[in-house]
């Protein structure tokens, strides 16, 4: 009889890093189905080709890398899917492409792969793509609403509006409806804020993420957008805030280990986004404070720690015997 | 309700593994022989005193103290004959002094032991010795010698006896058994110890997922002053020394220093009833019960000698059930790797646990993805995440800086992480890597 | 004939193995600012060559006269001079290119190139040497920009040396000419350099490895 010696604990949880990626793709299957309901199959196949070009471009940087294949924990097929979920409906093609690779080989793979990036990929990604051809990131078409034969009509999203007239806007009780179910110009997987919530709920549900920064990100741009003179309900169903409260805010490797550095992270968020809108040249503040609160992330890691037990009281008392 | 922080629940859905076996009486299992280990426990080895072919009695001394205040006498567990005294491979790196016994299966006992007294006649002077002389050590898993932790220093002064019915550990319902079935001798226990210390406060904590221990403890401390019995939350490890004196009187031990440093002493259960059997009837400790869960046919609580080999206790509970993998003596969560079933358990075993080959497999640690589930269980505050690169390292100075001394080995960062990575055993690796590294210094 | 090799090694170690941009990472703020075009990598390059290789002539000529407390503002001295002639020679022939580089002519007075190699080769060493230095450090430093700026230039709007390259389907990555384009081309080229090195040198290493 050969026996294993191994030191304690002898038993796992049984959570693996895939699946806790795979927990997120399934709480981003509302979001999809919801983006190909409004915008027809073109959405379905940006969707396809950032998936796969995130995948492929893992595989093969990680084979010339000759670094262990890492495909199988999902995290680039994730990756992708959020890259694609940002995109406008009638991106061209390449966009997907660029965007994908952009966030698996340059975001994630050239600083050492998983775990070790220090921006999201797919935010930084869609920083890129909004920044090198603004014209093509911000073309959002109206809905067509499950008629996939019908023409497509272009139409400036909620906070283009906003940022246009630039005074603080509240929507009527329709137009709030309209953002609820997502039946609105936008990104593919923003547009229907009630399927975000679903994803979230299960989100929470499997406790792949907790309600931390979620909440704080949403709850602290409600009270900056009130204090900025702004709507706060329109505010929070505009634009991606939710997504990219729910999505992108909550990955793991670049927001905060504590919980009280990922509660300091989420009002960071939230209150980025607000004065990004009302003040910043872009119309949408998400991606620029997400990606700015990432930055912060490895500061707020150092700074916030968890009390050691029993640590503090000696250095209490040492002071009380000097 | 204070509490200590992080803290998980392992194998929540299966109850922690404690279904199978409590509800099952504990039932006595003699073997045919046995084999105690001398050595198998913290302070200086004991000196065998009986050589090849002695005849003993059951409760007999095998074994003198060790030199310094740590040593303990063993007794013979079963009575018979000795049919060897030799080094054996055991558990750790070393081999131990061990000493066979071939069972007679008469179980006569040595003179002296006498029935139940009462509480009058004893003295408070002469409980601590008799602990000693009853060969009691820490039956919760760390095995300290008993009376050393009951003597308090110059100095330091105990106001509070915690007696530990936690039993967070995984798989394990042995004091959970012992609760139910001899209540009384566990309260009795703890009131000695408080005579012996003048302490007027005794709390027995036991989890809120042992209803029926807490009702049957409830019934017999009925009335007695001084006593409490404390519900707590069932966390992982609620029943970790420091987080338990947290839990219950709010104090925290201060890093590197013993809870009698909050003026608190903590002993296990099955401690506690080893205390009143070898005060109150002269009995020292040569049994315990052990919970064998795991991969064998049926389940059992069992009343185990000192010694025996823990293949006749596992064939005592049907056998393996499949091909085992792995065996640990303790639970899941802290058990240490037994390195074939013919090793003996020993006083601080509190379960054998048999994990089937799938289960013994361990999957290849993944690259760390920054969750910080880590962070969250760790009941220390400590940083796992971090601590790990340092212990990888080899850094002993950063490891420190990341206070690895700190960490208690609970195993509950290893659990909680999905990428599988090896924390708790690099931890333990650079904790004696420092611990020897000291007493290399001290050398010098 | 040995004095000729010796100083030809002196101008390729400018070029390749102390490479001021990839190697040494000198002068990184006109590196970055107005690498948007290849041919704005010739010119500031030219400029910075000018004013490298008479700078190191003249200092390495008073390198005996000028006290060691005053060095520094004694080389600014000589350096700014020939920073003003290059200046006003090109606001009087090239002025389309003046204007591309802006403030970044007079700012050659402060690039660390310069200052560093003044201050670690021309006060060390002979005339000779020190222009042979500057020579193979300003071209390097040229090298160096014009790749980036081709880099930028191809892909931020399609064209190299203002020729169309990519065809007119092509849409230009307006990020490769802000600031961002510039830190990330940067990056990766330093990142090739790297591991070209690297690989050269093991290689290096396991030639000799051999021979042993």
């Amino acid at each position: 009889m050969s026996l294993r010696i191994s030191t304690a604990p002898h038993i796992r949880k049984g959570v693996t890093t895939q699946k806790v990626m795979l927990h997120v793709l399934i709480a981003l299957v509302p979001c999809v189905i919801a983006g190909i309901y409004r915008f027809g199959f073109g959405a379905a196949l940006l969707l396809a080709i950032s998936m796969c070009t995130a995948m492929l471009a893992e595989l093969i940087f990680q084979k010339l890398a000759k670094k262990p294949v890492t495909t199988n924990d999902l995290s680039a097929l994730l990756t992708g899917l959020i890259v694609g979920l940002n995109l406008p409906p009638q991106a061209p093609w390449w966009l997907a492409v660029v965007g994908s690779a952009f966030a698996i080989i340059l975001v994630k793979q050239l600083f050492g792969g998983i775990g070790d990036n220090f921006m999201n990929p797919a935010m930084a990604a869609r920083a890129v793509l909004l920044a090198s051809w603004p014209v093509h990131m911000t073309k959002f078409i109206a809905p067509i609403n499950g008629n996939f034969g019908a023409d497509v009509i272009s139409g400036a999203t909620q906070l283009t509006a906003i940022n246009s007239v630039n005074s603080p806007l509240t929507l009527s009780g329709a137009d709030l409806f309209n953002h609820f179910t997502g039946n609105i110009p936008g990104a593919i997987g923003e547009v229907s804020k009630a399927m975000i919530v679903l994803g979230l709920v299960y989100l929470l549900l499997t406790r792949v993420i907790t309600w931390h920064i979620p909440v704080t990100m949403v709850a602290s741009a409600a009270l900056m957008s009130l204090i900025l003179g702004g709507d706060p309900l329109s505010n929070i169903v505009s634009g991606g805030l939710l997504f990219g409260a729910v999505y992108m805010a909550t990955d793991y490797t670049t927001s905060p280990m504590t919980k009280k550095g990922q509660v300091i992270f989420g009002a960071g968020c939230g209150i980025f986004v607000c004065i990004i809108r009302k003040y910043g040249a872009y119309p949408e503040g998400v991606t620029y404070a997400i990606l700015f609160m990432n930055c912060l992330t490895p500061l707020l890691d150092k700074f916030i720690r968890p009390r050691v037990y029993g640590a503090e009281k000696k250095q209490k008392e040492a002071k009380a015997d000097a | 309700m204070s509490s200590f922080r992080g803290g998980i629940h392992p194998m929540k859905r299966q109850h922690g593994g404690k279904r199978p076996t409590r509800d099952l009486p504990i039932r006595e299992f003699i073997s045919d022989s046995v084999c105690i280990p001398l050595g198998a426990r913290q302070g200086p080895p004991s000196v065998p005193c009986v050589k090849k072919g002695d005849a003993v009695k059951v409760g007999q001394p095998i074994a003198l103290p060790g030199p310094g205040p740590l040593g303990l006498p063993v007794h013979a567990s079963i009575s018979g004959k000795v049919t060897d005294v030799v080094r054996m491979a055991y558990t750790g790196d070393t081999p131990v002094m061990c000493v066979l016994i071939e069972n007679d299966f008469h179980n006569t006992w040595i003179d002296g032991i006498y029935g139940q007294r009462e509480f009058s006649a004893i003295t408070p002077e002469s409980i601590i010795p008799a602990i000693r002389d009853a060969g009691i050590c820490g039956m919760g898993g760390a095995s300290f010698p008993t009376h050393v932790k009951l003597s308090i220093p110059e100095g330091a002064r105990c106001d509070i006896i915690i007696i530990n019915g936690t039993e967070c550990e995984t798989f394990l319902t042995a004091d959970d058994r012992l609760m139910r079935e001899t209540p009384m001798r566990i309260v009795n226990g703890l009131r000695l110890v408080m005579r012996a210390l003048s302490v007027s406060r005794g709390v027995i904590a036991i989890e809120d997922n042992k209803p029926e221990a807490l009702k049957s403890i409830l019934a017999a401390s009925a009335n007695l002053p001084g006593i409490e019995v404390k519900k707590l939350r069932t966390s992982y490890p609620q029943g970790g020394e420091k987080q338990l004196i947290l839990t219950v009187t709010g104090r925290e031990v201060p890093s590197g220093k013993l809870p009698v440093a909050v003026n608190a002493v903590v002993l296990n259960v099955a401690t506690s009833a080893a205390i009143a059997d070898a005060v109150l009837q002269g009995k020292p400790l040569i049994e315990r019960v052990t919970t064998i869960a795991g991969c064998v046919k049926t389940p059992a609580n069992l009343l185990l000698r000192n010694g025996t080999i823990i293949g006749d206790a596992i064939g005592e509970c049907g056998g393996y059930a499949k091909t085992p993998g792995k065996i640990a003596l303790g639970g899941g969560m802290t058990g240490i790797c037994a390195p074939n079933d013919q090793v003996p358990m020993t006083i601080s075993t509190s379960g054998i646990v048999v994990y089937d080959e799938e289960e013994a497999q361990s999957l290849d640690e993944q690259p760390c993805i920054r969750c910080g589930k880590c962070v969250g269980a760790c009941p220390s505050g400590l940083r796992p995440y971090i601590l790990k690169h340092y212990c990888d390292e080899g850094d002993l100075i950063g490891a420190q800086s990341e206070h690895v001394l700190d960490c208690i080995v609970c195993g509950s960062c290893s659990y909680e992480c999905p990428a599988q990575r090896w924390l708790t055993a690099s931890f333990k690796n650079m904790k004696d890597k420092l611990a020897l590294a000291a007493k290399g210094g001290n050398g010098k | 004939m040995r004095k000729s090799k010796e100083l030809g090694s002196v101008f390729l170690n400018g070029i390749i193995t102390e490479n001021p941009t990839f190697r040494l990472v000198l002068g990184t703020c006109p590196t970055m600012a107005i690498t948007t075009q290849a041919m704005n990598g010739i010119g500031m390059g030219a400029a910075a060559t000018f004013v490298l290789v008479c700078s190191n002539i003249v200092i390495s000529l008073l390198r005996n006269f000028i006290p060691d407390k005053v060095r520094i503002p004694a080389f600014v001295v000589v350096i700014c001079t020939f920073v003003t002639m290059v200046q006003m020679f090109m606001q009087a022939f090239v002025p389309a290119l003046y204007d591309a580089l802006g403030v970044f002519i007079p700012l050659i007075v402060v690039n660390c190139i310069i200052l560093a190699r003044a201050e670690a080769f021309a006060s060390k060493n002979g005339v000779l040497r020190s222009a042979m230095d500057g020579l193979g450090m300003g071209i390097g430093f040229t090298l160096a920009i014009t790749i980036i700026g081709t880099i930028r230039e191809l892909l931020g709007n399609g064209t190299v040396f203002g020729a169309n390259i990519l065809g007119t389907a092509y849409e230009p990555m307006l990020l490769m000419i802000l600031p961002t384009g510039g830190f990330l081309t940067y990056g990766i080229l330093l990142g090739v350099m790297n591991y070209l090195t690297s690989r050269h040198d093991k290689k290096k290493l396991r030639k000799g490895g051999a021979q042993l």
